[in-house]
């Protein structure tokens, strides 16, 4: 599991922490079961403050995403596939909209737009072309 | 693993460390503190900001009891202030801005000269400090660098294991390097136990990933007291962008605190909860013709916001700088 967040970003730390741990809960990457480092290890990985660390692992918990019993490690629940879904589409949801925005301020039409995004899935990307392309 | 289950004992408790109450400071003609009311739980990491000469020294003198308020009241450890007595500064460790240290002594006969002051010194935990911030205990104090100086009054605040830590810009003469070492070993000591820390400073980068609370001060006056969680999701800066009309010369709607442009571009700060917010943006979508693409705002960038005027007229928004 990695997490890596910008604590100088204008977006909080915990928000940062709770995104990344629901992106990786829906992609399948953090399977049912999985054990979450305790607060303190991820706060001293982070360079955080601790509280920081478990206002985000309690907003998970409370969503039902991450489970906690008395003793053990907090792990990540199980989840149905109706939510699995919802939380996918959310994700993407949420990454597509300022590609929309941007496609509407350079007069992009939506048929070009969508033909663009079709194209996007079927490539490889390879960052390091993409960063210079 | 097992520290999960420290989620259940939050570190967080009602009991208040420090307490202020309508305190105002005076020198002469001059207003230092003005009408400060607030009060610091226990297990708090505060980051005490604002601009220069805006009252932050003064205001951690009252603290220490170093100062006391022309009116009000300052409580520490729930007891007032001018009657602070040495079992509470035993609880207390303090860097002062501007040190000023035995300099005829070698550092370790410094540190064991102070030490001698403290019951609850703990010889490991200062080698420990030293050692980890490369600070050598042969030489002489007046001849460290201000570096080496900060370095050792840090360590002179936390080796009788303090509960309330008082640091006024520590971190201004050291190296980059030198600061994220001292940022780790304060996250690491509150970390470890029950303690409560206040620090002012300019730094803004580097105490925004360990500070939950902001305290901002303006001219004496406290102009945010918040969680920095709740302060960076009360705003947000707004770039929107025309499709076509030209945009407003002036925005008068609630919330807008600040604003620049063009007829084509602008940005504007707004002050609401998300909510708030969300409804402004849908309104302002259905009045004008824009787009509007919204961001978050970091702490360095909301200081401009926190140190401004209190009221929010829109038409301050463009008389402003």
């Amino acid at each position: 599991m990695l997490i890596l967040i910008d604590a100088n970003h204008g977006v909080p730390a915990y928000r940062q922490i709770v995104d990344q741990l629901r992106f990786q809960i829906a992609s399948g990457r953090l399977p049912a079961g999985t054990e979450l480092p305790s607060t303190r290890a991820l706060a001293q990985q982070l360079g955080i403050n601790p509280m920081t660390v478990s206002k985000a692992y309690g907003l998970l918990e409370a969503e039902g995403l991450l489970r906690h019993r008395p003793g053990l490690a907090l792990t990540v629940a199980p989840q149905s596939v109706a939510q699995v879904e919802e939380e996918r589409e959310a994700r993407l949801r949420a990454a597509l909209e300022p590609a929309a925005l941007a496609a509407r301020q350079l007069g992009l039409s939506k048929t070009r737009a969508v033909a663009l995004f079709r194209q996007l899935l079927s490539e490889t990307p390879v960052a390091e072309e993409n960063a210079d392309a | 693993m097992r520290d999960v289950t420290s989620r259940d004992t939050p570190m967080l408790t009602a009991e208040s460390v420090l307490s202020f109450t309508h305190v105002h400071k005076s020198f002469k003609s001059t207003t230092a503190l003005s009408d400060v009311s607030l009060e610091v739980p226990r297990g708090t990491i505060v980051g005490l900001v604002g601009r220069n000469g805006c009252g932050k020294t003064t205001l951690l003198h009252h603290v220490t009891g170093l100062m006391l308020p022309t009116s009000g009241t300052c409580t520490t450890f729930g007891v007032s202030t001018n009657a602070l007595g040495a079992r509470e500064h035993a609880r207390m460790g303090v860097v002062h801005q501007h040190a000023k240290l035995l300099g005829w002594m070698r550092v370790e006969q410094l540190l064991q000269y102070i030490a001698t002051f403290y019951e609850s010194w703990d010889v490991s935990l200062s080698q420990q400090l030293t050692d980890r911030l490369q600070l050598s205990r042969d030489g002489k104090v007046a001849e460290l660098s201000p570096g080496n100086v900060q370095k050792l009054s840090l360590v002179l605040a936390l080796s009788h294991r303090p509960e309330l830590l008082l640091l006024d810009e520590p971190l201004s003469d050291l190296d980059p390097t030198a600061r994220q070492d001292v940022l780790a070993i304060l996250l690491e000591y509150f970390s470890a136990r029950e303690c409560t820390i206040v620090i002012s400073s300019h730094l803004l980068h580097d105490i925004e990933p360990m500070v939950n609370r902001i305290i901002c001060l303006e001219q004496g006056r406290v102009t945010a007291n918040a969680d920095l969680d709740t302060l960076k999701e009360s705003y947000a800066e707004w770039i929107v962008t025309t499709r076509g009309t030209p945009l407003p010369l002036s925005w008068s709607e609630p919330g807008i605190v600040r604003a620049q442009g063009d007829a084509s571009q602008a940005r504007l700060i707004v002050r609401g909860e998300l909510a708030t917010r969300e409804s402004l943006r849908v309104s302002m979508a259905s009045r004008y013709d824009i787009d509007i693409e919204s961001r978050a705002l970091n702490l360095e960038r909301l200081f401009p916001v926190l140190t401004g005027d209190r009221t929010t007229p829109p038409e301050r928004a463009h008389a402003i700088r």
